[in-house]
């Protein structure tokens, strides 16, 4: 090699070097102290927000209007910059531009010191949910009433159809219901759908026995008392079955949740698992027949109704390096306190606030009734922050990811190993 | 005889051996330093935009990180890489199984396709100008898109599925099947993909000599012949390059994956950059990312030197032989 190249790779491995020095050197995290929120209310400040079919610009620009007009703060909302807000939060946050309010997460292990301590607040203390969502006793997310989850939406004509007079209790009920529902012609028993929401269904069908069977589930994994897969290695034999049975056909999970939704609509799914909001959607494009909720079944039907799962709806949290955390905290608290601000968030994306009628469409009443019917609220295995969570990043996606198998071919056993496998790495991490 | 076969000859020494009197140093300095000032702008540019991001990734790799400033990344050494190989959770080594199948197929199936079209639309004509803006479109339009897009026509209840149902009473699981998944998606990576090669293509044809084929032609060659001998061996460089692009591109294949099947069904259509960006990233796992990562930059180097050196190997061979 001549010296020239010598000289010219030699300039290239310094500069290297001074990046990475830079970057060992550059990574301060900035001031300790918590920003004020006791400053002046006004400005701009910047909300990230989930927007979905439900969730449009439009709806959050109406929703934080008449907080504007009555504080004079300007709140610019913005969608994510990602696939979802969980994506982009961290992502502004490496990029220094986080924004100073996030809506729909919950924090992480990786999030919650970026996140500020709403504790001292006491409107955040009268918020639902508040306990199981708080840390080791601090508050850093408030949320404005409670999703359900575990929703079963039917179509009472198939089930009418199908000579099924009473919705199914225990699981063999429940496989009966199905059988019925296939021998009457139904294109698809039981809708499941693509991405996110084959992962989200499977779970939400199996909260209540879950629950009843190993309460507090997640505490008992992250203790080594019990194993994940053997956790829902009953679920994903459900599944397998009626897999095999061809309840549900692997085009399901290659359909996404609209399609889905509008299939149901239109007539052709039987049992639809789905969260609180599908009852907005089902307000929004009502169809013919007369459709029933019912919660999932239980291996012993005098437990019935078992404990239903339940989020925080429309999550809040306020970002520490905040330059204006007091017009944050301010549009918080009018976000989770303000009655009619609950009400119209209500009606953007459905869920039930205690002491106040959020039910804004016969859809929403009836699952508030099935809520009320639920003898406790259990929140689910994705969730994130609280003693219940579990130690493990990416839940949702990787629970996602192998049940979908159980449509391929693959086992139960299988399915429960591999998702064990998977939780020990990841815990070891 | 040479110049220099002169000069000996002659005893003396040939003007044209004399070296040209040296600059003054000042001079040399100045040229250097005017020199400099050139390549600045891009030195500035090609370290900001290259060395410091690769510098940064090779970092992370040996670290623990979250990706937030304010949290400092742990130095763990190997255990990135270590983990990657070993795989615990048997996640990473089926997405390097798709990457290769989709890089390799689709690169040698998107040049074979190129190719085929720019010898047909290389003559100069209204039609043709036409057929190459059509087969060029694809290109312009973004991968995202051109995923959803094709989603919306292959997915179960997409258009395609609904005009075979109605001709022959059943659909065809373009994105349901974990087989039929991977060769639809390595199907609309291609159609998105060969607009670029074909433009290659289509230049490097023009530089083929029109003689050359002629007189083959005259000397009684066949089409393929023309092809084979001529059109083919002065193709060779652009070959070289479309080839090694193309693989390049989709080593890195992403986004329309995203859009037409998300990874699924399960982990079937899952790829390299996608466990980086939507596994990896999406977890805030930075460090495995970038060890990810430097690994990608890795192999790309490796197959991208390893097609050029054999192209030099076969083009010197060719040489001797001739």
């Amino acid at each position: 090699m001549s010296s020239h190249s010598h000289r010219r790779y030699g300039w290239i491995a310094l500069t290297a070097a001074a990046a990475i020095t830079l970057t060992a050197c550059g990574s301060d995290g900035g001031s300790d102290e918590p920003p004020s929120t006791d400053g002046e209310v006004g400005g701009e400040i910047r909300m990230l927000v989930n927007i979905t079919d439900n969730l449009t610009q439009e709806k959050w620009d109406e929703l934080v209007a008449p907080f504007e007009e009555e504080t004079g703060v300007d709140v610019v909302i913005e969608g994510p910059t990602g696939q979802s807000v969980a994506e982009s939060f961290p992502a502004l946050l490496a990029a220094g531009t986080a924004p100073d309010v996030i809506q729909s997460i919950f924090p992480t292990a990786d999030t919650a010191p970026e996140v500020l301590d709403l504790t001292d607040f006491d409107w955040a203390n009268e918020t639902p949910m508040v306990d199981t969502y708080s840390t080791d006793g601090m508050i850093n997310v408030v949320g404005v009433g409670t999703q359900a989850q575990s929703v079963l939406y039917y179509n009472k004509d198939l089930f009418a159809e199908a000579g099924i007079d009473e919705t199914p209790k225990t699981w063999d009920e429940f496989d009966a219901a199905l059988a019925a529902l296939a021998d009457s012609g139904v294109q698809t028993p039981i809708g499941f759908a693509s991405d996110w929401a084959t992962g989200v269904q499977a779970q939400q069908i199996w909260h209540p026995q879950q629950n009843v069977t190993t309460p507090s589930w997640q505490a008992a994994v992250a203790s080594g008392e019990s194993d994940l897969g053997e956790q829902f290695l009953p679920l994903f034999e459900h599944i397998a079955s009626w897999v095999d049975d061809g309840y549900t056909v692997p085009d399901d999970i290659a359909t996404d949740s609209g399609t889905q939704e509008a299939k149901f609509i239109d007539g052709d799914v039987g049992i639809y698992p789905m969260g609180s909001w599908f009852a907005t959607t089902l307000a929004s494009s009502p169809p013919e027949f007369e459709v029933g909720v019912f919660s999932p079944p239980l291996d012993d039907e005098s437990a019935y109704p078992g404990p239903m799962g339940a989020t925080l709806a429309s999550p809040y949290m306020i970002w520490n390096g905040t330059e204006n955390a007091s017009s944050a905290a301010a549009l918080v608290e009018y976000l989770v306190s303000d009655e009619d601000a609950i009400v119209a968030q209500a009606q953007m994306d459905d869920f039930s606030r205690e002491g106040l009628d959020t039910s804004t469409n016969e859809y929403s009443g009836l699952v508030q009734e099935l809520m009320n019917s639920a003898p406790e609220l259990v929140v689910p295995g994705n969730q994130t922050v609280g003693d219940l969570a579990l130690p493990v990043a990416g839940f949702n996606p990787k629970f996602t990811e192998l049940v979908q198998q159980l449509w391929l071919g693959s086992s139960a056993d299988d399915i429960a190993s591999n998702l064990s496998s998977w939780y020990e790495a990841e815990k070891s991490e | 005889m040479t110049a220099v076969d002169t000069a000996r000859v002659g005893g003396h020494r040939s003007p044209a051996r004399r070296t040209p009197p040296r600059p003054p140093r000042w001079r040399r300095i100045g040229e250097q330093a005017l020199n400099g000032a050139f390549t600045l702008p891009a030195l500035i540019i090609y370290v900001g935009l290259m060395v410091i991001p690769v510098g940064y990734a090779v970092y992370y790799s040996f670290t623990e990180y979250n990706g937030i400033p304010s949290q400092s990344p742990e130095w763990v050494g190997l255990d990135n890489y270590t983990r990657i190989f070993a795989d615990p959770a048997s996640e990473m080594h089926s997405s390097l199984l798709v990457t290769a199948a989709i890089a390799i197929i689709g690169s040698l199936v998107v040049n074979a396709v190129a190719l085929a079209l720019a010898l047909l639309l290389q003559k100069k004509s209204r039609f043709n100008t036409v057929g190459r803006v059509v087969m060029f479109y694809p290109h312009v339009l973004s991968a995202l898109i051109v995923g959803f897009l094709w989603q919306a026509l292959l997915g179960p209840h997409g258009a395609i599925n609904g005009l075979i149902e109605a001709s022959v009473g059943s659909t065809i699981p373009f994105l349901s099947d974990p087989n039929v998944a991977l060769w639809t998606l390595i199907g609309v990576i291609i159609w998105a993909q060969f607009g670029v090669q074909l433009v290659l293509y289509i230049a490097g044809l023009q530089t083929v000599s029109a003689e050359l084929q002629e007189a083959a032609r005259i000397d009684g060659a066949t089409r393929v012949q023309v092809f084979r001998h001529v059109t083919w061996p002065a193709l060779a460089p652009t070959f070289t390059i479309a080839l090694v692009t193309s693989l390049l591109s989709l080593l890195k294949a992403y986004d329309v994956v995203l859009g037409l099947t998300n990874g699924g069904p399960g982990d079937a259509t899952q790829t390299w950059a996608y466990e980086i960006l939507a596994v990896s990233f999406a977890n805030n796992r930075v460090g495995l990312a970038c060890a990810q990562a430097v690994l990608l930059i890795v192999v790309a180097a490796i197959l991208s030197f390893s097609i050029m050196a054999l192209r030099r190997r076969a083009d010197a061979g060719a040489e001797a032989i001739s």
